[in-house]
């Protein structure tokens, strides 16, 4: 069967196990994953998802961690690269290319095995314009305007086709909470189980603490809660 | 004649036969160090029935010492979960024989609390209704040691009248499909059953050319020779470990008439389930 070959490429299924979404709002861009649960004895710190490839701009990913120690310094060492040849930052289109394009010669390298990871790219060219891009273990790489990606990335999906609205991305808490949202209809155990970072244009990645996420979850249920108490009045 | 990664040719192994095979033959005459070897070996692959509780060994096949309406075998640590939490929960089970056995890919353990991670095969019986008969598997069963198994379960003759009930998982990749694998929404669930089943399968039969393997695929095969009604729930998944979302796929099959009247309070079940799945996970560092 023609499928056969494709599926050797997602056979470490990477989306398969923790949940990432990535938002591109008009102002912000927000990057929200599913934390892992380590250990006792583990130090969290260890065991990040989202880290900055240069100032402006930062990636998620969900995988196999040593291959995406591996992507995200080659990634870095190209931004800085790029940034002494032209005098110009990347453009975030231009990094994810790069990184595709390093994903696919893996897929077709003689002894080679392709990075077990997805990952998504999240950060504002110079011309201010905000960009989210997803790239998988094959090398294929697309724009987007909020993507989800891990088990249940469906059902997340449609629930960003809904609320994903040119007013809901205008504004930035929104935008934020927006993110919240999809990942609370996924992450069983809450607020704690996630981890946030957002990137304002010209501004430096801004990762959340567990208390910012707290509140916003807290402002989140109050709001369904409000939402809720609304819709029995509206129909009496 | 195939050359290796490093360039260097070796002779491939033919199973259709050399030329030379006359002359290899003279030269592979068995000692009696080589027979001994090989009975060692033999009786180390044995698969043994026995009574935990009393250490003694069953001296005659399992299903034909008691009488059986009803028997659904687990293979794999997720239908063992899944059996564990939905079935095990609702009725008083008594343990009737557990199966011990090596191979070089795992070796079943002896002690009495066992997890998951281990590798295991025990029988139970249900005391309310002795005829219901439940295995739980976790432990690879090995091509030779199959038949064994089979015969020291099932017997060299076995009644017809019970239904036989098999859950077991594979990973995804397996699946040989002409759909994009982007439609395939694992875990999913695809049933094969004997030509004497009768019972409406509660998913989609699984789809040709594809094929069911190892101890599922030898139960059923044993069952369409002897016309014993059996059906083997088969969930493809994505996540080979003990995992929620792919043991929580077998919940179509409580609606089937082998698991109906056996399991009682489900949101309980599904409870106990999620603590098994949190209690035994693996702390893997190489994923995240």
């Amino acid at each position: 069967m023609a499928s056969r070959y494709d599926r050797a490429i997602t056979v470490f299924s990477p989306d398969g196990h923790l949940f990432q979404v990535g938002i591109r709002g008009t102002n912000i861009v927000v990057l929200g994953v599913e934390k892992k649960s380590v250990a006792k004895l583990q130090d969290e710190r260890t065991v990040r998802k989202i880290c900055a490839l240069d100032d402006h701009v930062c990636m998620a990913f969900a995988g196999l961690t040593a291959d995406a120690r591996v992507v995200i310094t080659r990634a870095r060492v190209e931004c800085q690269s790029h940034k002494l040849t032209v005098e110009d930052p990347v453009t975030v289109e231009y990094i994810t290319r790069f990184i595709a394009s390093l994903k696919q010669k893996y897929t077709q390298s003689n002894g080679r095995r392709p990075f077990g990871i997805s990952a998504l790219i999240v950060g504002f060219d110079d011309d201010g314009i905000p960009r989210l891009y997803q790239t998988d273990p094959s090398g294929t790489y697309h724009a987007w305007k909020a993507n989800a990606i891990g088990r249940s990335a469906k059902t997340v999906r449609e629930f960003l086709e809904k609320n994903y609205t040119e007013d809901a991305i205008a504004n930035d808490s929104e935008a934020i909470k927006l993110a919240i949202r999809a990942l609370l209809e996924v992450v069983q155990s809450g607020g704690k189980n996630i981890d946030l970072a957002i990137m304002r244009r010209n501004q430096p990645l801004k990762m959340f603490s567990a208390k910012e996420i707290e509140l916003q979850v807290i402002a989140i249920e109050k709001e369904k809660e409000e939402a809720e108490k609304k819709k029995p009045k509206k129909t009496l | 004649m195939a050359a290796t990664f490093f360039g260097e040719v070796v002779k491939a192994p033919c199973r259709a036969g050399t030329e030379d095979e006359e002359e290899e033959a003279e030269g592979r005459t068995e000692t009696p160090e080589d027979r001994e070897v090989r009975r060692q070996l033999a009786r180390k692959r044995e698969v043994r029935l026995f009574r935990r509780q009393t250490k003694t060994s069953l001296e005659v096949s399992l299903l034909e010492k008691y009488s059986c309406s009803k028997f659904i075998i687990a293979v794999g640590n997720n239908a063992v979960a899944f059996l564990s939490s939905f079935v095990m929960n609702s009725g008083v089970w008594e343990e009737v024989g557990c199966a011990k056995l090596w191979n070089e890919w795992c070796r079943t353990t002896d002690t009495a609390h066992l997890s998951p991670a281990e590798a295991f095969c025990v029988f139970y019986h249900l005391k309310s209704n002795p005829s219901v008969f439940l295995c739980q598997c976790s432990c690879y069963v090995a091509e030779d040691q199959q038949y064994q198994w089979l015969e020291k379960v099932f017997g060299s003759c076995p009644k017809k009248n019970m239904q036989v009930t098999i859950l077991t998982c594979r990973h995804v990749t397996d699946y040989k499909t002409s759909e994009s694998t982007s439609s395939l929404h694992s875990p999913f669930l695809k049933a094969l059953k004997t030509q004497n089943s009768k019972e409406p399968p509660c998913c989609s039969l699984l789809e040709q050319p594809n094929i069911v393997h190892d101890l599922p695929a030898a139960v059923l095969s044993y069952c369409q020779v002897w016309k014993i009604p059996a059906i083997l729930y088969l969930c493809y998944t994505d996540v080979m470990k003990l995992d929620l979302i792919t043991a929580e796929a077998f919940k179509p099959v409580l609606s089937s008439r082998s698991l109906k009247g056996l399991v009682k309070n489900i949101p309980q079940s599904t409870e106990i389930l999620k603590k098994l799945v949190m209690t035994n996970e693996i702390q893997s560092n190489i994923y995240t």
